[in-house]
């Protein structure tokens, strides 16, 4: 079982490091290449001075595009299992196991880590906007493919080698999270949740800014409906 | 029409059509893009050669002015090309993200490999 672990990273020179290291100590056999996404701090130089496996996108892509270039190298490098964890620590190692159980199990081609799930003891829930912004989100998937995705915003994901696949030829780049999830639940992939728990950021920003939630919220939904008029028709065994 | 104002406009419409040639001769414009400008700078000097042509079709459709007609068209055109121009570059956009993807993994071969190489 090959396991890669895709950690994209933009302006993460206070994170990146500890991140990489936590992996190596949590597990040799596991690997990780981290995506350098045209950061403008020391990213790229705390990388090569430390001799961490990383590929170095030569212009900013965004974290969808950057994601699916990891997703890119697993297809080519032909893992079974690649897992998205963000390079800002927020991400839990010790739930590696837990994410991939399903996959190994063939329960699931995709896992999802969810912070809301009631089993977690998570102590980082997220903030009431970003929890509302789920919901609204996790009610359009309801209604397009019937099935419930609890955290469709969640980075925190694991994907067997038919999804690698998928998405290194297609991946949404814009808005990468929930649109991937619909797509793959209406080609008839098979997804579950599991609880996990988050970390609140240690340092750096986060990507999704409060002011800019609304217009990202209507633009997920939106993206959302089209993806199932257009797939329903082509599934998958 | 008076004629001084049409012989006027049929030079300005000459100018036009002959920095499009230009255009295309230099190669700043692709052929199948420039079949387009052609295209408008031929209704141009058609128009302007029979006035009554454009006032008859608008009359024959019911508008109540000329100018409205005239109005309605060209911004239904602008319109569309600005459409077609927003495909053109979502289309133009995913190659450029396909592209960087995969300069990006083969620079990553690449150096993998040299270092591979010292090594040996």
């Amino acid at each position: 079982m090959k396991v890669l672990l895709i950690i994209p990273a933009y302006n993460e020179e206070e994170n990146i490091l500890r991140v990489c290291r936590t992996i190596e100590e949590y597990s040799k056999e596991i690997d990780y290449i981290v995506v350098n996404d045209g950061s403008k701090d020391n990213t790229l130089k705390i990388l090569e001075e430390n001799n961490l496996k990383h590929i170095n996108l030569i212009n900013n892509l965004g974290i969808g595009g950057a994601v699916q270039t990891g997703y890119k190298y697993a297809y080519e490098n032909n893992y079974d299992i690649a897992i998205q964890f963000d390079g800002d620590g927020q991400h839990d190692v010790r739930y590696l196991a837990d994410i991939c159980e399903p996959i190994l199990n063939n329960k699931a081609n995709m896992v999802i880590g969810t912070r809301y799930l009631d089993k977690s003891a998570s102590e980082f829930q997220s903030t009431f906007m970003r929890r509302l912004g789920g919901n609204i989100i996790s009610f359009f998937i309801k209604k397009c493919t019937k099935k419930k995705i609890t955290d469709p915003t969640s980075g925190f994901r694991a994907a067997d080698k038919k999804i690698i696949e998928e998405f290194a030829k297609e991946y949404p780049t814009e808005y990468p999270e929930p649109e991937s999830t619909t797509c793959m639940l209406c080609k008839g992939y098979k997804i579950t949740e599991v609880p996990v728990n988050m970390n609140e950021r240690i340092g750096g920003q986060s990507s999704i800014r409060l002011l800019k939630t609304a217009d990202y919220m209507i633009k997920v939904c939106l993206a959302i409906i089209i993806d199932t008029t257009n797939l329903k028709k082509k599934k998958v065994k | 029409m008076q004629l001084t104002l049409r012989i006027a406009l049929i030079i300005l419409t000459l100018i036009y059509l002959f920095y499009i040639f230009k255009s295309i001769k230099n190669k700043k414009i692709q052929i199948s893009f420039s079949i387009f400008w052609v295209f408008t700078a031929f209704i141009l000097i058609i128009a302007i050669a029979i006035p009554n042509l454009i006032q008859n079709i608008s009359n024959f459709l019911g508008f109540t002015l000329t100018t409205n007609m005239i109005f309605c068209v060209t911004i239904f055109i602008a319109f569309y090309l600005i459409f077609n121009l927003t495909t053109i570059l979502s289309k133009e956009n995913k190659k450029n993200v396909n592209l960087i993807q995969e300069i990006s993994i083969l620079k990553k071969r690449v150096e993998d490999l040299e270092k591979k190489q010292e090594e040996k």
